[in-house]
């Protein structure tokens, strides 16, 4: 019943969720990062890192270090501390933290499938997954010519399984219908997610509902700026779209003609909470659309730390920390190619 | 009598060793333009690649995913030694069918005369270029019996493929990348012919001065 879960929920969330909340205490500061940002070398960015809590991480990295090495040192963090939120979890929290790890196994299937298409070698492949995406069987994805042997032969026994339904052909596998099968493999994962959110009732229900509503709008729109000019048929591009969030079904619909930027913000500007993101930049203009889009994912990530009793928290806490990661890979990127002035067009501060 | 004679052919010689060095310094000058231009181009395209990977992730953005299979390279670079020309000739050709490498969809052929003739209208050579090789590419093809229209439409789809190994779908920073770069490799291009004729009028200098001495 919405509204009682004080009752029950530490019995079994409790403890995880005071040390979510606690590992959101150290996400970075703005202080932090004007510290970070005037930095003139990556040995400066780990000397003011190592007062924070990926100084432990960074510490035993030799000079000089690069850009990629940071960035995964960071990410080991994450990881650790997702796993230790996974060991300690019962149900069904840790169904909902299996959930979060679906994106990035995604990801890392794409990723060794094209890899292979392009004759690579599958051990680098492996060494660029992301870590939370990770399972045993994922090597043997090399040997997949087709959607429907990556099924057979890796992906059946993996949670990534039901969401091959739409995506199964015996069609080989080449850039457009890897593409595809990314998409349509995140968009059923999405609905998945969101229909487990709505089973789960409750403030996990409704603040989940919304995070997952703007993640899909989201992919939606990217999904649409991405495939202008590209062979993929309006049909094919509609298909990608989740069937929920708020721009379902009206907004897909016109975002499946558009042809150009100025047609995707005259889509979005009906939806008030799109309208002030599209309202930050000016007209034929995308390239600051990601950080707009970012900032309002921020925004709403944040404030579901502001209720207590239910599971977003620590969806938010992993989209939070992943945004740091990315707003540090960016700063490095700025320091190490001498390009401080353009700092802040990608940085999203948290705090 | 005689001293006029010579008067006029000391005069003639002194004009033509002025212009040699006219030459040496005026292709002195474009190099250095044409080098900072390459400098600020490659920065741009290491910084839009920065970008495009913050917007579309490490794991789509990254250095495994270049295709390792063997095919036909879209751009390629010729260099013309005749023995007609004095100096060689270099010439980029951009986004050839890479179904039929045989067969050039666009040029770009970036002429001395036309980048020291063009040198005082603007001090960014890369615009010159583009503006330069785009109204030839209209005169190739209308003498190949092409149309502007579909020489850009083959560009445009090399330009598409050449970008799938990072996915189908990327973003249009990731686009912008590639223009950066392609525009430093034209840059590249203008470098090689400018420093040739530079090379040429510094011996053509030097000569002149081993022979007053």
């Amino acid at each position: 019943m919405y509204g009682f879960e004080a009752m029950t929920f530490n019995i079994h969330g409790g403890y995880l969720e005071a040390i979510v909340r606690g590992y959101r205490s150290g996400l970075l500061t703005a202080a932090d990062y004007n510290n970070l940002c005037q930095c003139e070398t990556l040995d400066d960015i780990k000397m003011h890192l190592s007062a924070t809590e990926y100084g432990p991480y960074l510490q035993n990295e030799p000079s000089p270090l690069h850009t990629t090495t940071i960035v995964e040192k960071c990410t080991l963090k994450l990881v650790d501390e997702y796993k230790h939120m996974l060991t300690q979890a019962t149900e069904p929290l840790s169904s909902f933290l299996e959930y979060i790890r679906y994106g990035h196994m995604i990801d890392n299937v794409v990723l060794i499938v094209t890899g292979t298409l392009h004759e690579r070698d599958v051990q680098e492949l492996l060494e660029k997954c992301h870590p939370l995406g990770m399972f045993d069987s994922i090597a043997t994805l090399a040997v997949a010519q087709n959607m429907r042997e990556l099924y057979r032969l890796v992906l059946v026994d993996t949670p990534l399984a039901p969401y091959f339904s739409e995506c199964i052909t015996s069609e080989d596998l080449d850039d457009m219908n890897i593409e595809i099968m990314r998409n349509t493999l995140y968009k059923a994962y999405l609905e998945d997610f969101y229909r487990f959110c709505q089973k789960l009732g409750g403030a996990t229900s409704e603040i989940m509902s919304d995070l997952l509503a703007f993640e899909a709008d989201r992919r939606a729109v990217n999904i649409t700026i991405n495939s202008i000019g590209t062979e993929l048929t309006r049909d094919d591009r509609r298909k990608l779209y989740s069937n929920f969030g708020l721009l379902y079904p009206y907004g897909h619909e016109e975002l499946a003609v558009c042809e150009d930027i100025d047609q995707v913000r005259g889509a979005m500007e009906k939806y008030p909470p799109y309208q002030s993101i599209f309202s930050k930049l000016s007209y034929g203009e995308s390239q600051m659309l990601d950080k707009a889009f970012y900032e309002e994912e921020v925004k709403r990530l944040c404030l579901a730390f502001e209720q207590q009793f239910h599971y977003a928290v620590f969806f938010a806490y992993m989209r939070l920390r992943e945004q740091e990661i990315r707003n540090l890979m960016w700063i490095s990127e700025c320091v190490a190619q001498n390009q401080k002035a353009r700092v802040h067009d990608s940085v999203v501060f948290i705090f | 009598m005689r001293s006029s004679e010579n008067g006029i052919e000391s005069s003639k010689e002194i004009s033509q060793s002025e212009e040699n060095v006219i030459n040496f310094l005026d292709s002195m000058d474009t190099y250095l333009i044409l080098v900072d231009s390459l400098s600020s181009a490659l920065r741009q395209g290491w910084f839009e690649l920065a970008s495009a990977r913050q917007s579309m992730g490490a794991s789509r953005v990254n250095s495994s995913l270049f295709d390792l299979k063997s095919h036909h390279a879209s751009t390629t670079f010729q260099v013309d030694e005749h023995e007609d020309i004095e100096l060689p000739h270099f010439t980029l050709c951009k986004w050839a069918s890479s179904d039929d490498p045989e067969k050039y969809s666009e040029e770009a052929k970036f002429e001395e005369d036309e980048l020291l003739r063009n040198k005082s209208d603007s001090p960014r050579p890369q615009q010159r270029g583009a503006t330069s090789h785009c109204s030839e590419y209209q005169e190739r093809s209308a003498e190949i019996g092409g149309s502007p229209v579909k020489v850009d439409n083959q560009a445009e789809k090399e330009r598409f493929k050449s970008l799938s190994m990072f996915g189908a779908l990327v973003s249009p920073k990731l686009r912008a990348t590639q223009s950066s770069f392609e525009k430093a490799l034209e840059i590249v291009v203008e470098i090689s012919n400018v420093r040739s004729s530079l090379l040429r009028s510094y011996d053509q200098v030097h000569e002149e001065l081993k022979n007053t001495k």
